[in-house]
């Protein structure tokens, strides 16, 4: 029984989350968490730092898989398949699930191939329309009105709050499925943040997003659920509205209401 | 009451006598150190002084033209560079083409493949070729590579290329075993651990969030490296790589032994040639006549210009990188 | 959405270039190897009792490699008794009192060039600065050649350990009233001084092997020779003569020569590797 049919929500999941469990070699950093992911929904995970919310993101497109000693175990089910087995092709993956960061990260090159590189990794366009997919990924990302006139200046000329929605365009750009989201504003002024949430927003028409976040009020704002982590434990889960007015666990409500975290 | 004063009194002198003591003693130990930074400086100027004047009478007898005349004769006194500076820079850059290619693969093998067990024994493997003296890659290039080349891979490749033009020229026979080619080949190997130390340090600076990102959006392995970790590392990368090639034209006696000392210029890397440090190591002890000893030092303050050149473009590349590490 | 053959082509491309990637890594590995039998079969066939107790012989007859032994480890004694001082010195002053400033950054960068020039121009240098005023070769233009190479690397790694201090070591011993001299000698010293003994060491390993600088500095003997006034000879330049010449027996002591100097350049590094390992984990 998934939490989404307790909810009496007709939205489908796109990734069920099944009895995951993570470890950083010996620690088991995840606890046997189940939850699903709706499509064309925004879910937020909140947390006090280290409670895991970043790790089961990065669960969601292997990310982890770079490093040897972390391993998942349980199912991650995208549109039915478990990702976590073997067979599961990882960059196939990713470009399915796409990820933006915490901290900006351009390419070192231009503003224009930063776009065009991940769109050329998986589509042979003609120019024409390669130009077409990167101005509209830049303007989905509300960047092209201010990047338009030097598209071949370096990605790292712009400011912080440029390169992250740089970013996002980059991860639109590929078409990908599903969006995650790790802490994409903590390093950003409130005015880049506003304008972030307002394009996360935008985005979920379409996408199915996945946003981490130590900020209650981006959580409240942004999301349609929210899971509420501690110690690598799922705490509660549910739509946003309802975790953050009337909570059913004492630790949630502790923490969305400050008073610890 | 007056005896306490009086002791108060002793100890502030005495206090102060050791403040001046101490005072002293550290402006002592100030220029001391000074002094030795300065030392430094000193020797730089010097090497350079000590090879304009070493060479002078050379350069007031052969003028400019000593940089493109080919002709050297010990009997006539007539000297002339060309055929050393041209075996200094082809070996060089000859080492180069191989070293720094194999060079980054070694680094990106060793940051990105290698597993976890291997990585440091085959780290320092590496980096034991840096620290065999070059003497003793001299005498194995005479007594076994240089052979096993003449027996085995030059009449080959002579024979494969024979048909190709230019290239025919390159490799044309006969196959001496010594000779330019094998003194690349030296160089290259010499220099390969300097490459990929540097290289795979370089790589290490990258932040491990921008690999993520290139991988989370697809990349592969080699596309991340390619396309991403080495165009950051650039700056850093070509740093290493001309510190390699500061080291490579300066070599001396890997190349001496197995280079040929022929000053003649010769299209085939087959043939035997010289380079400037090869040309003074072999020539030096034996010169005699007012004009041997200048010509072979102004070959060295030539060699001296040269690496100076590169090595201060590798230095600023590097210390822009240090810079820019340093702010973030 | 996903263009299937150029995933594919992505693919064969990623695999072809970490396969090379792996071969790079094997050509080192096997030039290593390569040199490494070489030199042991080669070299152990010359290495008998003889080469530590007889001198260097004339082509034909039975001989060692003492007097060269001797010179090598006279000439390297003196350079590092000479060079380490002034380079902990002057690597103290760029760290301690000139870190930021202008002069220390040229200083930095002229060390930094000598530290890669080639030693052949250091040998010349001594030549005309100390061969041609004294008017012959002798020990002590080798040894002060060899010094103006382990200069550059001592003060090099001088520098690097005493920045690795952290500041608030140095701030809390001239909070106690401690003038700065007394502060670097008794506190940053001994704090960076494992990391100055492997700069030395890697300095002793890299002269070792030096044999461009001392052509026409020390020279060469053939005789047993411990006056510094007088032309020295060392294993580098004995192996250059001996394997430049036409004869098998003196071949056979080059490669024992090339033996020994070998593993004690490897047994340095490996001693300045531990001493750097300890540094980090301690």
């Amino acid at each position: 029984m998934s939490a989404g049919m307790q909810n009496g929500n007709n939205a489908r999941a796109r990734i069920d989350i099944r009895d995951l469990s993570f470890y950083y070699g010996e620690t088991k950093a995840l606890k046997n968490i189940s939850l699903p992911l709706y499509d064309r929904k925004v879910t937020a995970f909140i947390g006090p730092s280290g409670c895991g919310k970043s790790t089961l993101l990065r669960v969601l497109n292997r990310i982890y898989a770079l490093y040897p000693n972390q391993h998942a175990e349980g199912e991650v089910l995208l549109d039915g398949e478990d990702i976590l087995t073997a067979k599961q092709d990882l960059n196939l993956l990713r470009a399915r699930v796409g990820m933006v960061f915490q901290k900006p990260t351009p390419f070192p090159m231009t503003i224009y191939d930063n776009i065009a590189f991940g769109i050329n990794l998986y589509e042979k366009l003609p120019k024409s329309e390669l130009d077409d997919r990167v101005q509209n990924a830049l303007e989905r990302a509300a960047l092209w009105g201010e990047v338009k006139d030097k598209l071949n200046a370096s990605g790292l000329s712009l400011s912080g709050g440029q390169q992250q929605r740089l970013c996002i365009a980059r991860t639109v750009a590929t078409r990908p499925e599903v969006i995650l989201l790790d802490e994409p504003c903590s390093a950003l002024d409130p005015i880049s943040t506003a304008k972030i949430e307002e394009l996360i927003d935008e985005l979920s028409k379409e996408y199915t997003i996945v946003i981490v976040t130590h900020n209650m009020q981006q959580a409240s704002r942004a999301s349609d659920y929210t899971a509420f982590m501690y110690l690598g434990e799922l705490i509660e889960y549910g739509a946003t509205d309802k975790v953050f007015t009337a909570p059913e666990n004492s630790q949630t409500e502790q923490y969305i209401t400050g008073r610890f975290g | 009451m007056a005896d306490i004063a009086l002791a108060h009194d002793f100890a502030e002198t005495a206090r102060a006598t050791a403040m001046r003591r101490h005072g002293k003693g550290d402006s002592r130990f100030r220029a001391l150190t000074f002094g030795a930074a300065i030392l430094v400086v000193a020797i730089f100027l010097g090497v350079l002084i000590a090879l304009l004047n070493g060479a002078w009478p050379a350069i007031k007898t052969f003028g400019f033209s000593f940089l493109w005349t080919e002709k050297w004769n010990p009997v006539t006194e007539k000297f002339g560079a060309l055929a050393p500076i041209a075996g200094t820079l082809i070996s060089s850059f000859l080492a180069m083409a191989i070293a720094v290619p194999v060079g980054i693969g070694i680094a990106i093998f060793l940051t990105e493949l290698c597993p976890r067990p291997l990585k440091r024994p085959v780290g320092i493997a590496i980096e034991l070729l840096a620290g065999i003296p070059s003497i003793i890659y001299g005498i194995w290039g005479l007594f076994v590579l240089a052979p096993y080349l003449q027996a085995h891979v030059q009449p080959w490749l002579i024979d494969a290329f024979a048909d190709v033009p230019l290239l025919s020229a390159l490799f044309a026979g006969p196959p001496y075993g010594i000779g330019m080619f094998t003194a690349a080949l030296i160089l290259s190997i010499m220099i390969l651990p300097f490459i990929s130390a540097v290289t795979r340090d370089v790589f290490e600076t990258v932040p491990a969030m921008l690999k993520e990102a290139a991988y989370g959006l697809g990349c592969t392995t080699w596309e991340v490296m390619w396309r991403v970790v080495l165009p950051y590392a650039r700056t850093g990368v070509v740093g290493g790589a001309m510190l390699a090639l500061g080291r490579a034209l300066g070599e001396t006696m890997a190349v001496t032994f197995v280079i040929g000392n022929a000053h003649r210029l010769n299209p085939s890397l087959f043939a035997p040639g010289t380079s400037i440090s090869a040309t003074i190591a072999n020539e030096f002890t034996e010169a005699l006549g007012d004009l041997y000893v200048p010509a072979l030092i102004e070959l060295g303050l030539i060699l001296f210009f040269i690496t100076f050149l590169v090595l201060a473009a590798a230095q600023i590349m590097l210390y822009r990188l240090e810079r820019r590490a340093g702010a973030r | 959405m996903v263009d299937r053959t150029l995933y594919l082509r992505r693919k064969a491309i990623n695999g072809a270039f970490l396969t090379l990637s792996a071969g790079a890594e094997l050509f080192g590995l096997v030039w290593l190897g390569f040199i490494l039998f070489e030199l042991i079969v080669e070299g152990i066939g010359g290495l008998g009792p003889q080469v530590f107790t007889e001198m260097t012989p004339p082509p034909g007859s039975d001989g060692g490699l003492l007097n060269a032994i001797a010179g090598s480890i006279i000439m390297s004694a003196l350079a590092v008794a000479a060079g380490t001082p002034i380079g902990i010195l002057a690597g103290t002053y760029l760290a301690e009192y000139g870190r930021h400033g202008k002069l220390s950054f040229y200083i930095r960068f002229l060390n930094d060039i000598l530290l890669s020039a080639p030693s052949i121009v250091i040998g010349i240098f001594i030549y005309e600065v100390l061969v041609r005023p004294m008017g012959r070769f002798s020990a002590l233009a080798g040894a002060a050649a060899l010094a103006v190479i382990v200069i550059p690397v001592v003060v090099r790694t001088t520098e690097n350990m005493l920045l690795l201090v952290p500041g608030s070591l140095r701030e809390a011993a001239i909070a106690l009233g401690a003038p700065m001299s007394s502060v670097i000698r008794t506190v940053t010293w001994r704090a960076a001084r494992a990391g100055i003994i492997t700069g030395v060491l890697l300095a002793i390993a890299r002269i070792s092997g030096e044999t461009a600088p001392l052509l026409f500095t020390a020279l060469n003997n053939q005789f047993w020779s411990t006056n510094l006034t007088q032309p020295i000879a060392s294993l580098p330049t004995i192996i250059f003569q001996f394997a430049m010449s036409p004869y098998e027996d003196w071949h056979r002591l080059a490669w024992a020569g090339a033996l020994l100097i070998t593993f004690a350049v490897l047994a340095l590094s490996v001693v300045a590797r531990v001493l750097e390992a300890q540094r980090k984990q301690g």
